[in-house]
């Protein structure tokens, strides 16, 4: 238990016991309805054909009686003025001050209008993180990320200046070039997603003959975009490629960044509770889940975000609350394991259940295989097949019938499927410096 | 553990929106003025969100 206050960035709010915390949330939440019913047309018709009003809300219970909202909604809101966020707006344009979108990759991409106060309040949230995770006024932090449309690392920026942190914004240089600035200003933390981590490591060894555990200087890397992270056979390997501490967060871009790991590396995240509330909603009932150790998706709501309000998103994301607490004295509530899949990527493949976090988990704890996969679902007739393709490191291919031999096995343990693999050459697997699409279900349109 | 004075804390931050709240009305339509005391006033939002909120909740006196 840390007792210091300066190991939180607000202790206030950090530990706060439980009851209170969700006293806190419903005094929000009842703020944020009557905001939003009473600024933005959406929200207002929305209710209203809900038969809620905001007064209907006096108890935490009630939260559950609020619709809730859908990736959908939000693009056909933005059909509608002001172009081009549409009525689920409750600023007037004037006041917003930054765009971002949602990359799009399930459809139209969700377009975000940010005021000044809202971008405070994201770089508040990410305050949270990375004080959390370790950063303080001493650290000089390299961003190798676009800086584009997308929100991914540009809250981690404007929060890490907020706590006194040197910035280097990695922009628009090449992974090369990225590496050599690094080693060049003895940065000594850094944010990417997993997949440019392991991508920056490979590229440092082979094409710049670094070492990143001997010639740089990274302690701490903080991972967003992908679960990553949060997978031990993923996380183990970014650790040893770095030789730095590796932390998770999580972010949804139509909400805010709502999750963080702890320097404690606790085997799960601590929702910020006093910024969000999560509900776990049972995907086949719909009962709210409050006990340990049951998935559910997540229905999130952005207790502060006021232009574009986000209340009751039905996220699709798998979670589950974890049966532990934190050591770090933090009384925001874990959930076990970060995300553990979405529930539209959790598809049957030949009557069983799959999630491509599993398959994830298989491939990186085998310490022959490269980091690059990717898994390809295909239909012929009535039998679905599953391929893996793979990668096997330079001078272990003599060891390939005992390497798929493991892979079979562990792969059949753990998702009860068996496998068509493919070992294609070393590097020729395609890489990718933000998200990684490695699932592939051609069973879908367009999968 | 707890050594903050949360009270005072949060009639500081009054304080401070009733003072940014006056200086930006006599602005007088100074970009410079106007601008600046929207920065601050948010940032006093922040102040309230990790402070002012919790007020009535942290002393049991919700």
């Amino acid at each position: 238990m840390l007792n210091n206050p300066s190991s939180y960035w607000n202790p206030i709010l950090e530990t706060l016991p439980q009851e209170k915390l969700q006293v806190l949330q419903l005094k929000k939440f009842k703020r944020l309805v009557g905001w939003a019913y009473n600024n933005s047309p959406f929200y207002r018709r929305f209710y209203q054909e809900a038969g809620l009003e905001p007064g209907d809300i006096k108890t935490f219970e009630d939260i559950r009686k609020v619709p809730k909202i859908e990736k959908g909604m939000m693009r056909e809101v933005q059909q509608r003025e002001p172009f081009p966020y549409g009525d689920m707006m409750t600023a007037p344009l004037e006041q917003v001050t930054a765009f971002r979108q949602t990359s799009g990759t399930t459809g139209i991409p969700v377009y975000q209008a940010c005021t000044w106060q809202d971008w405070e309040w994201w770089a508040e949230s990410w305050c949270y993180i990375l004080h959390a995770q370790g950063y303080r006024d001493t650290d000089r932090v390299f961003i190798p990320f676009g800086y584009n449309i997308f929100v991914a690392f540009w809250a981690g920026h404007y929060a890490a200046e907020k706590l006194g942190c040197e910035v280097v914004p990695g922009g628009v240089l090449d992974t090369q070039s990225r590496i050599l600035k690094m080693q060049e200003l003895k940065c000594n933390a850094f944010m990417a997603t997993p997949t440019y981590v392991l991508g920056m490591a490979d590229t440092a060894v082979n094409k710049l003959g670094i070492d990143p555990v001997k010639d740089l200087n990274i302690q701490k890397i903080t991972c967003a975009g992908e679960p990553g992270a949060s997978i031990p056979t993923t996380k183990k390997r970014m650790e040893d490629a770095w030789g730095a501490k590796v932390y998770d967060h999580i972010g949804i871009t139509e909400v805010g960044s709502w999750s963080y790991e702890c320097t404690e590396q606790p085997g799960g995240q601590h929702v910020n509770e006093a910024f969000f509330l999560v509900e776990i909603e049972d995907i086949e009932t719909g009962e709210i889940i409050t006990e340990p150790g049951k998935e559910g998706k997540m229905i999130i709501t952005a207790l502060d975000r006021m232009a574009k309000p986000c209340i009751r998103f039905d996220s699709k994301d798998v979670i589950r609350w974890a049966d532990h607490q934190c050591d770090c004295g933090r009384t925001f509530r874990l959930i076990d394991g970060g995300v553990v899949g979405r529930a539209d990527d959790i598809t049957k493949v030949k009557g069983v259940l799959l999630a491509p976090t599993a398959i994830e988990e298989v491939v990186r704890s085998i310490p022959e295989l490269g980091d690059e996969y990717e898994v390809v679902v295909s239909k012929k007739g009535d039998i679905d097949n599953i391929l893996l393709k793979i990668e096997i490191l330079p001078g272990k291919e003599t060891e390939q019938e005992s390497i798929l031999f493991r892979l079979k096995d562990q792969l059949r343990v753990k998702t009860n499927l068996g496998y068509k693999i493919e070992v294609h050459p070393y590097g020729s697997l395609q890489r990718y410096e933000v998200k990684a699409k490695r699932f592939k279900d051609l069973r879908k349109k367009g999968g | 553990m707890s050594d903050w004075k949360i009270d005072e804390m949060c009639e500081l931050i009054k304080q401070m929106r009733q003072l940014t709240e006056d200086l930006k009305e006599k602005s007088g339509n100074i970009q410079a003025v106007e601008r600046n005391s929207d920065r601050i006033l948010a940032n006093i939002k922040m102040l309230e969100l990790n402070t002012t909120d919790v007020l009535d909740i942290f002393g049991g006196r919700s």
